[in-house]
């Protein structure tokens, strides 16, 4: 035991340097990372796309990490936006709320994350995923009754 | 030699990652799947500078932040205080940017799901070693600070100048409806 403890303090006596970056392209939709991956709106699906839009503007607007749900299925946080790193509220995370886009950038890999430093928008296709048609609109309150 | 020093560290580290922080813990359930209580020791970090060496601007107002944990070196990543409005955990965080703290809070991990690990959602903070937790709840207060012109009744973000402005140009769904025909659509 007492040589695991020594190693342990040797291990964690090493500086934390930034990882290497990866050149990466990647085509996903603008998430909100909490209710994706909490369950608090439910499962992950109901998270996504037009049922879930306004929740996604209240989070990216409340500050709550914002993520690009790629096509290989993993999430990558989103830490900078063409030179706005403003990742916690920012303006430009706000206007892609939900959007398909194209991104170009260096992905960094830590302890089990994904995060990318997105460098270019290559293309923002805007809103594709169609979600409210299968799941309302989640969550039930984001709509407001219409006043009449 | 420093290749078998590395193979011995992730030996060490693997059983320390699985390890459970819950010991001394007062964070509330949220009922989540996937959720478990944790309290530990973290140094507060800017992500984009500990992850990416993107330092220039670190610990600015509006940068992720990140809790590098004191007892195997892990990244936790705190997306959520403890408010129930929507509401991120920066506001809570930057004030201990580069400190050393106690969180108290809830781990949610899920491997059936990519990416579901080390995400937290933080409850209580504190300096390291200080014996006052303070809850983690500022984020409202920050916003309302911000925002003098939004006063009203209803929550921020039937208020927020912004939110209000996307949904008037693209409406509920994002895809141009009116009020009225987006309430319909979801019906």
């Amino acid at each position: 035991m007492k040589w695991k403890m020594i190693l342990a303090a040797f291990c964690l006596a090493q500086p934390a340097a930034a990882a290497e970056g990866e050149r990466v392209q990647v085509t996903g939709e603008i998430i909100d990372t909490w209710c994706y991956f909490s369950g608090v709106m439910g499962p992950p699906e109901a998270t996504l796309g037009t049922a879930h839009h306004t929740c996604a503007l209240w989070c990216s607007a409340g500050g709550i990490p914002v993520g690009l749900l790629g096509d290989d299925g993993e999430v990558y946080m989103v830490l900078k936006i063409e030179g706005d790193d403003q990742s916690a509220s920012g303006d430009t995370q706000l206007s892609l709320a939900s959007h398909e886009i194209v991104a170009d950038g260096m992905l960094y890999k830590r302890d089990g994350l994904n995060y990318l430093v997105v460098e270019k928008v290559v293309e923002d296709r805007g809103i594709t995923n169609i979600t409210h048609e299968d799941w309302g609109v989640i969550p039930p309150f984001a709509i407001p009754k219409v006043k009449k | 030699m420093m290749k078998r020093l590395i193979a011995a560290c992730l030996v060490v580290a693997s059983p320390l990652s699985a390890a459970d922080f819950s010991e001394g813990s007062n964070a509330k359930s949220w009922g989540l799947f996937g959720e478990s209580m944790a309290t530990f020791e973290a140094e507060v970090v800017d992500l984009l500078c500990n992850v990416a060496g993107d330092c220039a601007n670190a610990c600015a107002e509006g940068r992720q932040l990140g809790l590098l944990r004191t007892a195997d070196g892990e990244l936790i990543f705190p997306q959520k205080n403890r408010q129930t409005s929507f509401n991120g955990a920066g506001t809570d965080l930057l004030p201990y940017c580069g400190k050393k703290v106690d969180v108290d809070g809830l781990m949610i991990e899920d491997e059936d799901l990519p990416g579901a690990q080390n995400i937290y959602q933080i409850q209580f903070i504190k300096e390291a070693g200080s014996a006052e937790w303070n809850k983690a709840n500022t984020w409202t207060k920050g916003w309302a600070a911000k925002h003098p012109e939004a006063k009203g009744k209803g929550p921020w973000f039937r208020r927020d100048p912004r939110v209000k402005a996307a949904i008037e140009a693209d409406g509920y769904l994002g895809l141009g409806m009116t009020h009225e025909e987006a309430r319909a659509a979801t019906r």
